[in-house]
């Protein structure tokens, strides 16, 4: 019958591409199908401000005098890289992120895993701990700003004073480490919600398994949980440095970036430039190479902190 | 009509690398209850797919009723699959996971509700199709997604080792029932499971698989007294057959310092094969042990475990003249065998298995 | 057998060994259960500190030492209520809704796009997805205030919604595709096998079950959305104001009236925070549910 012609063909038939079902053409248009509204839609509106960013960057134009504008090509980048201050704010931001980053996920595992065993309130104190998270930026800056580390009627002082030690003008003194303590306030719980996630799916027979074979708790920790976690924590890392490289609120409505710019990250110093210096040309630049230097530190943090936790985690 | 026909069907994961299925060719009739067994791996649950529609056919065909299956989506088939885990949709009743299939079909509501019930009387769901699959055992759950199956009347049913997740009193008694309700339905089933006493109680004819090839394609009966070749002989029957690869004499094969008599046919066969050494089969109930004297010394074996099973013991020892072969002999349940006793063990020429040592066929 | 006759004396060795043991473990979950309603209430404190605030007459707000006691009073709402915080929260409002609904509209199919029925390039797709976020909103905000108000869409609200929408598209679609991804793939094979087609999988067996997912996916659309300052200061002015940008305005205005300020504030964060409160089990249980993959 046919099963002599199909034998004929059949060597061909893994190059030529089936008519139906999978890997023909038509269903590789029908897969691609929900994928293009929101494919297009960001595209369009990600992208084409996108490249006119790329496109200023490559103008020398300040609003101030607008007759000026006109294209330098690269100039602008030799600028930014040759800029003192361009150096030092991305020494900041590096420490802020990093920093910010770092801590909230280290705070967000010490309380997911104090969340982590059932206590009467669970609940409640679950609620207190990730209200931080759901409140504006710019109020919780403020918050920060005023109610705790003013230097006369902040609640930080007045609880440092019996030890002597209450009279620090935190935000004149330590600019970036109070932006970080507001940042890392408001990230914790994120971090926090994420490794609980991770707690509460770890496979309970496991567990069961490692006390049995005689672990203890540290060991039970070390070997098994940490290495289940790693995908979580990972996850918060990725989300928070992609987050946390562009805090602007916070910094505008605590310090502006000062003084001078002592706690300015990149976001706010290319803010500085285009709305208080009016160089679109030079803040256009400065945000591309921000924009590479984001990638390249997402994927270098990554990296950096799990060749720590060798790849024992075998899949399951 | 609904007869199955595998015609060289393969499945290829990657060229070049051996396939998941390789030119599996079965002719399945109308009504028949087949059963796909073999070791884990060896691609039954992939052809049963490739059926279902849920694993591509790279090569060959599959048929239904005639028709090639080849690029047809799992929804066009007309065919109805039991999952080893159910696979029953959570968020609804069980009235309504039975009831799902129908609507796709875009039947009547008051023909849907006809059917859901009598499929739910016909299993014992009556009760149940109020409540979602979390509130139930897993053998009512087991049911629920026969009961989804069944209720849809189509050309082929397939099962994917609905039994595995169930104990093992619940096993026997659902094999029955599944049989029976096959029976009733007469619709054509393909049955996967790796438990070949599954297989050959459940089966009207058995297809044993290894690594993605056919071995044989029989009645129970069959596979059990013929079996095509040695892997067969050792899979089919439990305990497993004995084998031994033993060198060729002049009068039959030296087995455990004896010589074991072959018949005239066996003899011929071997020397038409040019072999020699041969591989042996004996299964355990086709040895006898003789404690009385005369006739000829049988093969010694010192006892290493003997498993009570009330109505039969088995036996498992080695042989004295070389430690490293073991046997396994069925006895009777009040024996009294014991551990370090020594056996005398015969069997007859016609009830051996002869086996090329290289290829594993019967000779 | 041999131990029958060592078997009871064992036991009742083993009963005798076991008996003090839970006295002993009593005292350590009390710890444990004070130290974290500890934790919990230092970490709330700032927000309960801005609360309390923002019931306190002015002079009672901002003293030396702070003061805890005070007759509380409405006034400070009064004011700010009465200084335009309702057209803010009806725009923010506005905003946050319509861009979390057009995000899940948007981000449902894709991220079915990217794991039950993946196209072929599907982390190519993410990681443009979630490359879009790392160039920083301020460095953008010239061209795309060039390009709003060309089209004449300066200080409307539908430009946020926009704009937000692109802004949580790539996270939703992250989540969501976790969530599909934990949808075990029997299921799905099953439905297929039923007759179903794609779509009626999609809302009768997928949909149900990861419900718990779009809960939490549509909360952190809405929290980024409602929070979000700078976009919105930029881009508009008396009409379109958000409640971020509210506050701020408020602040500068105001200087230093501390209380007033924390009345604004803590209006400004209760809607969010509500939201919050009540969809935290949605929010953990989504995100338990596969936030991972």
């Amino acid at each position: 019958m046919t099963t002599t012609i199909e034998a004929a063909t059949a060597p061909k038939r893994a190059a030529k591409r089936p008519e139906h079902g999978p890997g023909s053409k038509a269903d590789g248009w029908s897969r691609r199908f929900p994928l293009l509204p929101a494919l297009v839609f960001t595209f369009i509106i990600t992208q084409l401000p996108f490249v006119v960013t790329i496109y200023y960057s490559l103008e020398s134009w300040n609003l101030v005098r607008p007759g000026s504008r006109h294209f330098v090509g690269l100039s602008n980048y030799v600028q930014v890289f040759t800029d003192s201050q361009f150096r030092r704010v991305t020494l900041n931001t590096v420490v802020l992120t990093v920093g910010a980053v770092l801590i909230a996920v280290a705070l967000g595992l010490l309380l997911a895993l104090m969340l982590n065993r059932a206590f009467p309130g669970r609940g409640v104190v679950r609620t207190l701990l990730i209200t931080p998270f759901l409140i504006t930026p710019v109020a919780a800056a403020l918050l920060w700003k005023t109610t705790l580390l003013d230097p006369t009627y902040g609640l930080v002082n007045f609880v440092l004073s019996p030890f002597g030690a209450g009279k620090t003008d935190w935000i004149s003194s330590f600019p970036l480490t109070a932006v970080m303590m507001a940042i890392v306030w408001q990230w914790t719980p994120f971090m926090m919600l994420l490794i609980l996630a991770g707690l509460q799916s770890q496979p309970g027979d496991v567990l069961e398994a490692a006390g049995v074979d005689g672990a203890s708790n540290f060991a039970i920790f070390r070997e098994i949980t940490i290495p289940h976690l790693r995908r979580f924590i990972e996850l918060g890392i990725v989300l928070g440095t992609i987050y946390l490289i562009n805090t602007f609120d916070t910094i505008y409505m605590m310090t502006q970036g000062g003084p001078g710019i002592a706690s300015s990250n990149l976001p706010f110093y290319i803010y500085q430039r285009a709305f208080l210096g009016f160089d679109v040309g030079q803040s256009a630049a400065m945000g591309v190479v921000v924009a590479i230097l984001t990638t390249i530190v997402a994927t270098f943090a990554l990296r950096l902190i799990f060749r720590t936790f060798s790849g024992n985690e075998g899949s399951v | 009509m609904a007869e199955v026909v595998y015609d060289s069907a393969s499945r290829i994961y990657t060229p070049g690398a051996k396939p998941a299925v390789n030119k599996l060719s079965l002719d399945i009739e109308d009504g028949e209850f087949v059963v796909f067994v073999g070791p884990s791996g060896c691609g039954k649950s992939t052809a049963l797919r490739m059926l279902a529609g849920l694993e591509e056919i790279d090569d060959g065909a599959i048929r239904i009723g005639g028709k090639n299956m080849v690029g047809v989506p799992s929804r066009d088939r007309d065919i109805a699959m039991v999952f080893q885990n159910y696979a029953l949709y959570p968020n609804k009743t069980v009235g309504e996971n039975m009831d799902f299939p129908l609507k796709m079909r875009g039947m009547s509501k008051e023909e849907r509700d006809k059917k859901v019930r009598a499929a739910g009387e016909v299993l014992g769901l009556t009760e149940f199709l109020d409540r979602k699959p979390r509130a139930l055992s897993g053998g009512q759950r087991q049911r629920v997604a026969m009961g989804r199956a069944i209720v849809r009347e189509p050309q082929v049913f397939l099962m994917d080792e609905p039994l595995s997740n169930l104990d093992a009193k619940m096993r026997v008694g659902t094999r029955a029932e599944i049989a029976a309700l096959q029976q009733r339905l007469g619709v054509t089933t393909i049955y996967v499971t790796h438990d070949q006493v599954e297989a050959m109680t459940m089966g009207n004819r058995v297809a044993v698989l290894k690594l993605g090839e056919l071995q044989q394609f029989a009645t129970p009966a069959e596979l059990y007294d013929i079996p095509r070749n040695a892997f067969v002989a050792g899979f089919i029957g439990s305990p497993a057959m004995n084998l031994y690869t033993v060198p060729v004499e002049e009068e039959g094969v030296r087995l455990g310092g004896q010589v074991v008599r072959l018949t005239a046919a066996q003899r011929s066969a071997i020397s038409a094969a040019g072999i020699k050494t041969v591989t042996l089969g004996i299964r355990p109930e086709q040895w006898t042990s003789n404690t009385t004297n005369g006739s000829e010394q049988g093969i010694a074996a010192e006892i290493t475990v003997v498993e009570e099973l009330g109505s039969d013991a088995f036996i498992y020892g080695k042989l004295v003249t070389d430690p490293s072969e073991s046997i396994v002999v069925r006895g009777s349940g009040r024996s009294g065998a014991r551990i370090g006793d020594k056996i005398s063990l015969h069997t007859t020429s016609d009830e051996l298995h002869l086996f090329h040592p290289d290829t594993g066929e019967r000779l | 057998m041999s131990t029958s006759t060592t078997a009871p004396a064992g036991r009742s060795a083993a009963a005798q060994d076991s008996e003090p043991r839970p006295r002993k473990s009593s005292t350590g979950p009390v710890i444990m259960a004070v130290v974290s309603w500890v934790v919990g209430i230092v970490f709330f404190f700032p927000v309960l500190w801005m609360v309390l605030t923002a019931f306190k007459q002015e002079a009672d707000a901002y003293t030396s030492p702070p003061k805890l006691f005070f007759s509380p009073t409405l006034e400070q709402f009064k004011e700010v209520l009465a200084s335009g915080a309702g057209p803010a929260l009806l725009n923010s409002l506005f905003a946050t809704v319509v861009s979390t609904i057009l995000v899940l509209l948007l981000a449902i199919p894709a991220a079915f796009a990217v794991s039950l029925r993946p196209v072929a390039k599907t982390r190519d797709v993410l990681f443009f997805f979630i490359s879009t976020k790392m160039l920083p909103v301020v460095a953008a905000i010239v061209p795309i205030y060039i390009v709003v108000n060309e089209i004449h869409m300066v200080d409307n609200i539908w430009t946020l919604v926009i704009l937000y929408t692109a802004m949580n598209l790539p996270i939703a679609i992250w989540m969501m595709r976790s969530f599909f991804l934990e949808v075990p793939g029997a299921l799905l094979e099953a439905a297929s096998i039923d007759g179903a087609s794609i779509g009626r999988t999609m809302r009768e067996v997928v949909l149900p079950l990861v419900s718990p997912g779009i809960s939490a996916t549509a909360l952190i659309c809405v929290i980024f959305a409602w929070n979000e300052f700078f976009l919105a200061v930029n881009l508009t002015a008396a009409q379109a104001g958000t409640v971020p940008v509210f506050l701020v305005g408020f602040i500068t205005s105001e200087g230093l009236y501390f209380a007033k300020l924390c009345a604004a504030a803590t209006l400004a964060a209760l809607p969010v925070v509500i939201a919050g409160w009540v969809a935290q089990n949605k929010l953990v249980q989504g995100l338990s549910f596969g936030a991972v993959k």
